[in-house]
């Protein structure tokens, strides 16, 4: 069993014990290493100011083994566990800038600079996937996606798109070869296959290399908060809502990498990342995975699990409503066993799930739709990208037959309008039976009575949602 | 091309040095404050004694222990940290200096406040209803405006409302605080004033100033956030480290600058006019007001800058603009981009549009056909000054040409009601913006250049850098002045034991007043320089000091004419290519040399060197003020500004029919900067500015609970445009304009008046709606920002009403 936090940092194994890996990564770069290139202005994930790279290679799917941008000021050192990690300070080479830092410099993309290191590896991180698949261009979307983390105050963008545009692939040193060494790869397979516990009195973490030591492990300390991508964890640190105490970690569990299929079925484990889903799920379902183009941040998304989407419960949480329209179930696992969860059954209260004490999410399974099935996801969020949702809407109509006039079953579900992520069933029902828009737009309303809040009045978040099923209906009958 | 930003190259990797980048001391200790959760109250009880218990906690201090507890720029009525009442959530109450940072930040949630509630002011109708105003009502007046007003043809009233934004700089409000021996104290300040910051921790602290030096070698980013309001951070920072003679940071979170700190005043305007059949306006009436939160701050000056620009760019013959600043229970509002200028503009350009609507006009041949014009007349502002070098016209017909407004405004027409489920809108928009400060006497600068031994300079001015590249900017100036290349030149970090009594880095003004002093501070040098190398033609080589200094043997050479006593910058400066010469001496490519003489011309750096050990001197200081300043402002009459920066935007948007959400399709900007000294960077603040106005027209919406505490103080609820918000076509162009004699090197100042620009973007919001049939006779109220639920709302109004 393992003691100590192991990871590369710009090519240099570093090992952490409990007080620096209890650290939020940008804090640990910044004051522990003097590293200050990273900067951190929110301290939440949505700027993109902290952004570091970071290889993982002990995941499965498309970017396992490059470079990807995330937020280090919501990630505790301790996640990092197993990984190599590249900043802004290292992308120089001697005296020569990286190509992306070039292109920025020419074009004018940095002002007061303060964003700039973030945005400086953002590119990077594009530059490493299309190294990686061997591609030669970047087009103004590309460019734009992977900076769509990234918050600039200075520039308008467009010299930062600018710089994209501008950087010529054949000219770019790939970092991984620079920093990623074979040795490095063994050194780091090594440690993922031991179990890691560290202990002082502010801080335990625990990541077992079993399901079995993690149950076990929750019995003994039930207080102790299972810790995914940490994504949400670290704003609550951050914000000093919470102290992270004792935290269970299951990266290092390989089981819980991976996406499978079998037949129409699909089941992802807790590690898998949206990032990986989303390509997963490319060609299988694409409504789906457009509907993660506009969830979050690139950065948030090399990190953030499908599966913490769903354990946080947030009423505006972007897949839920999916996962319900889709008929998921999820699996959990703990000292009672293995139970399977259908998803509507999840979200109890504002919050709130169906798991027990000392159980975890291992799985969610789902069936691919079938024929003569109409899907839809809708977001609504202040901003369109980066942004909560104030409303998200799911609806999935299975038809009797290829006319699509009659509805054998609907699932009709959004986040933002009640506590819980929430099922329309009086309106399902109605709708199976007659499709008759203008009762069922008015049941949908009886259903609900939203909040007014920062993100929409209560009156928006009917009107969002009236105009929605009333699209929905407009464009697929 | 352009060069780059002159330190983009460190900023691309991290090492650029911001304050909280500097190295932690190893006695250093972190400040973080406390404020109130309640618009109006006294303080009944704080209990510090659990929050002292917490570990790492070192002390707590509160208004109390300064010397002085009030600041202000403009009127000292501000308390640095409240001390028995509250005029705002958000104000501070006291500091708690801890060992960590997160120490501090911990404690702050044991401190127990205990409230008296009392009866808050939180809006504009409010204040008014109370008469809570800051000052008595301000006016500007010219002509007859009651009685034209009842003989014009047509008349509309109407109102708009205007919210603040937050500034949004990315490095929160930060200040470093270190005690230094004999009770001097030193900041390090992310601020737009040094000297500000300077005068307000002395005060606070009960020093002289020649205590205390600010040090401020660079923002990230200020827009106006941190012309006021870095100085009671740097206070606090100052008053923890005097006390416990240790150095002490502050650096804000994101969430406490944002709940703390002012924003853009929100204003609520209204307006009469009169006008002609063909959309002319005869007569107006505005009445501005805005909120200018618990005190005063700048907003008495950003009132008066809306009320120089509610006629933005056209002639209204008979006009009144009177200006009201209320007090309320909210922060305390300051400078943004644009001070009061986007409020006048909005303001102007909504009565445009509507008188278009209601003429069923298109509102460009409105806007054309009141333009300020040379012809007939109308080139007199209502505070009576002219609008010279006037070329708004020229603009709009331009921009009108190369946007093809005409084509896509009919294409546009058409699509809309091709049933889709979105509607667009297009707008095109001037901007006329006064340059100089308003306030006479902050129309001042001084600036320091030193050339080194080497041939390398050091220059040193009251400007400070903030993204906006007045650096990059001065060096080019000072730098061609020597022939040399930029890089020859390093502009040093602002200090204010270099340069004293110095004014904000703001109203666009730095690179105008600070540019000309190092200019002028230059041309001292150079004029020195060349007498020098004038002599030296002279003299035979080996007679020169840098063969025979050393012995002795030589008489020194002296200068007849060592002085240069000269305000101009322009003045005995080559027009074309900006720089001055004397006794005919060229500087060309890092050589010096008079035209009859290329065979003796010498390098600079062996020129330079010459020159000290010829005992001539290397550095020289000069002071700058800008010239015919003339506003009276009890009469509200005179030439407030040195000259105006023009340009004009179109403006295409999409709005979606289902959410209300704004897109933005196309934008064409041309603007009139002169003759720009960097055209790059000039164009890139323009793209910059533009998109911050387009957030605060759109998404940016600053949401408060009952007690005026911002909810949405983080990126998370606080949503600036991101890179998807960018106009899927967006095209800058500047006009070639090499007639501004008025400032330096014929240049014109950008940073504040693209902003304006993006009120292009609300217009064009509204060109979209008022194509509903529901617009048919009345004009769509949306305020700004136009969120994407205010959109909605006015697209579908009925739909609504069933749910408020």
């Amino acid at each position: 069993m393992r003691n100590r936090v192991v990871f590369y940092l710009n090519g240099v194994r570093k090992e952490a014990g409990p007080r620096e890996a209890s650290m939020m990564l940008a804090e640990y770069l910044r004051y522990d290493q003097c590293l200050t290139g990273t900067k951190i202005v929110c301290a939440e994930g949505d700027c993109g100011a902290c952004s570091v790279l970071r290889l993982f290679p002990h995941a499965e799917g498309t970017d396992a083994g490059n470079y990807v941008p995330v937020n280090s000021c919501i990630t505790l050192v301790a996640q990092l566990d197993g990984s190599s990690l590249v900043t802004v300070d290292a992308l120089k080479n001697k005296n020569e800038l990286h190509e992306t830092q070039k292109a920025m410099v020419q074009c004018h993309g940095s002002q007061c600079g303060f964003c700039t290191p973030g945005f400086v590896v953002a590119l990077t991180g594009m530059v490493e996937e299309k190294l990686s698949r061997n591609e030669s261009t970047i087009d103004v979307q590309e460019a734009k996606n992977c900076m769509t983390g990234n918050l600039c105050r200075c520039t308008g963008y467009q010299p930062i798109i600018n710089a994209a545009l501008s950087i010529d692939l054949k000219n770019c040193e790939s970092v991984k070869e620079r920093y990623y060494s074979e040795k490095q790869d063994a050194e780091l397979t090594k440690i993922f296959s031991e179990s890691l516990m560290m202990e002082s009195d502010e801080f335990t973490f625990f990541a077992p290399k079993t399901l079995n030591e993690a149950i076990d492990y929750l019995k003994l300390y039930p207080d102790t908060k299972i810790i995914g991508s940490g994504t949400d964890l670290g704003v609550v640190h951050n914000k000093r809502k919470a102290t992270l105490t004792n935290l269970l970690s299951l990266h290092l569990i390989t089981s819980l990498y991976g996406i499978e299929q079998k037949g129409n079925e699909i089941t992802l484990g807790a590690r898998v990342t949206h990032t990986e889903f989303r390509h997963f799920m490319k060609d299988k379902l694409p409504e789906f995975s457009s509907y993660l183009d506009i969830f979050a941040s690139p950065q948030i998304k090399n990190i953030g699990t499908i599966i913490g989407n769903i354990a946080n419960a947030s009423p505006i949480g972007d897949t839920p409503p999916v996962f319900l329209a889709l008929q998921a179930s999820v699996i959990t696992t703990g000292p009672q066993g293995k139970r399977e969860i259908p998803i509507e059954k999840f979200f109890l209260a504002y919050r709130k799930t169906a798991l027990q004490h000392g159980e975890l999410i291992t799985h969610i399974k789902f069936n691919l739709p079938e024929k003569n099935t109409t899907l839809r996801f809708y977001k609504y969020s202040n901003r369109k990208d980066l942004d909560i949702s104030a409303v998200n809407v799911a609806i999935r109509v299975n038809w009797k037959d290829e006319n699509k006039k009659e509805i054998k079953e609907i699932i009709f579900a959004a986040g933002g309008v009640a506590a819980t992520p929430f099922r329309f069933l009086k309106t399902e029902e109605l709708l199976k039976k007659n499709l008759d828009i203008e009762a069922a737009v008015k049941e949908m309303h009886k259903e609900i009575s939203p909040i007014s809040d920062l993100r929409a009045s209560s009156a928006y978040r009917h009107v969002l949602l009236e105009n929605y099923i009333r699209k929905f209906f407009a464009e697929v009958v | 091309m352009s060069l780059p930003h002159d330190y983009a190259h460190t900023h691309v990797t991290g090492e650029s040095e911001f304050i909280d980048d500097r190295p932690m001391m190893k006695n250093e200790l972190h400040c973080d404050v406390f404020f109130s959760s309640r618009a109006h109250a006294l303080i009944k009880r704080v209990d510090f004694t659990e929050a002292l218990k917490m570990p790492g906690v070192v002390q707590i201090f509160t208004g109390h222990d300064f010397a002085h507890n009030l600041w202000g720029a403009i009127f000292r009525d501000q308390p640095i940290l409240a001390t028995d009442k509250v005029n705002y959530a958000g104000e501070g109450i006291a500091i708690i200096v801890a060992e960590t940072r997160e120490a501090a930040q911990r404690a702050k949630y044991k401190i127990i406040i205990e409230y008296t509630d009392l009866e808050a002011v939180m809006t504009i109708d409010e204040a008014k209803k109370t008469q809570s105003f800051i000052i008595p009502a301000r006016k500007i007046e010219r002509g007859d405006v009651d009685h034209i007003m009842k003989e014009a043809p047509h008349k509309l009233q109407g109102k708009i409302v205007i919210q603040g934004a937050d500034h949004f700089y990315l490095e929160s409000q930060a200040s470093i605080a270190y005690p230094l021996e004999d009770g001097q104290i030193e900041i390090h300040s992310s601020s737009q004033h040094p000297t500000e910051t300077q005068h307000v921790v002395a005060h606070a602290l009960g020093l002289p100033d020649k205590d205390v030096v600010c040090v401020v070698k660079r923002m990230g980013g200020g827009f106006g956030g941190k012309e006021s309001q870095a100085a009671p951070f740097a206070a606090m920072a100052a008053l923890a480290a005097t006390k416990l003679k240790r150095p002490v940071r502050i650096c804000l979170t994101k969430d406490d600058d944002m709940i703390m700190t002012g924003k853009r005043n929100p204003f609520e305007n209204e307006y009469k006019v009169g006008f002609d059949q063909e959309g002319r306006i005869l007569s107006l009436d505005v009445s501005l007001f805005s909120d200018a939160g618990a005190y005063a701050d700048l907003s008495t000056s950003i009132m008066e800058r809306a009320m120089l620009h509610s006629d933005n760019a056209y002639f209204i013959p008979h006009m009144r603009v009177t200006g009201q600043v209320c007090r309320t229970n909210h922060h305390s509002h300051t400078a943004f981009r644009g001070f009061g200028g986007p409020k006048g503009v909005a303001t102007i350009e909504k009565v445009i549009e509507e008188i278009a609507h209601f003429l069923k006009k298109d509102p460009i041949e409105v806007r054309k056909i009141n333009l300020y014009s040379d012809e007939g007349n109308r080139n007199l502002t209502h505070y009576g000054q002219i609008v010279k070098n006037n070329v708004l016209h020229k603009l709009i017909t331009e921009l009108e040409t190369s946007a093809d407004y005409k084509k896509r405004r009919l294409e546009i027409e058409t699509f809309n009601q091709s049933g889709e489920d979105t509607i667009r809108g297009i707008s095109l928009t001037p901007v006329k913006f006064g340059i100089s400060f308003t306030t006479r006497f902050l129309n001042q600068g001084n600036a320091l250049v030193i050339v080194h031994n080497d041939g390398t300079l050091q220059i040193s001015t009251g400007a400070t850098e903030m993204g906006q590249g007045v650096n990059a900017r001065i060096s080019e100036m000072v730098t061609s002045e020597f022939g040399l290349p930029r890089d020859a030149a390093r502009v040093m970090p602002t200090r204010t034991d270099k340069n004293a009594n110095t004014s904000p880095t703001a109203a666009s003004s730095g690179t105008d007043i600070n540019g000309a002093a190092a200019l002028l501070a230059s041309r001292k040098i150079k004029k020195r320089l060349s007498e020098l190398a004038l002599k030296l033609l002279e003299i035979p080589k080996e007679k020169w000091a840098s063969k025979t200094a050393g012995l002795g043997t030589q008489a020194e050479v002296e200068l007849d004419d060592p002085h240069l006593n000269e305000n101009d910058p322009n003045k005995a400066a080559d027009w074309a290519s900006g720089c001055a010469t004397y006794f005919d001496i060229q500087f060309k490519e890092g050589w010096v040399f008079h035209p009859d003489h290329l065979d003796k011309k010498i390098e600079f750096k062996y020129l330079v060197l010459e020159a000290y050990l010829n005992r001539i001197s290397l550095s020289d200081y000069a002071f700058y003020k800008i010239p015919g300043i003339e506003f009276n402002k009890m009469t509200g009459q005179g030439d407030a500004f040195l000259y105006f920066t023009m340009g004009t935007a179109c403006t295409e948007v999409s709005l979606d029919k289902c959410t209300g959400e704004v897109k933005v399709l196309r934008t064409d900007i041309l603007m009139d900067l002169g003759r720009p000294v960097n055209e790059d960077l000039d164009i890139w603040q323009v793209s910059g500015a533009y998109i911050q106005g387009l957030g605060w027209v759109t998404t940016e919406n600053l949401f408060y609970n009952d007690q005026g505490l911002l909810l949405s103080h983080a990126p998370s609820t606080y949503k600036i445009p991101s890179i998807q918000d960018t106009p899927r076509e967006f095209n800058i162009r500047l006009l070639v304009n090499d007639e501004n004699y008025a400032n330096v090197r014929g240049t014109k100042a950008v940073g504040e008046p693209p902003l304006l620009l993006a009120i292009s973007a609300w217009t064009a919001i509204n060109d979209a709606l008022k194509q509903l049939p529901h617009y048919k006779g009345a004009f769509p109220e949306v305020r700004i920002p136009a969120t994407s639920e205010n959109v909605l709302r006015a697209i579908m109004p009925e739909r609504f009403t069933a749910w408020e």
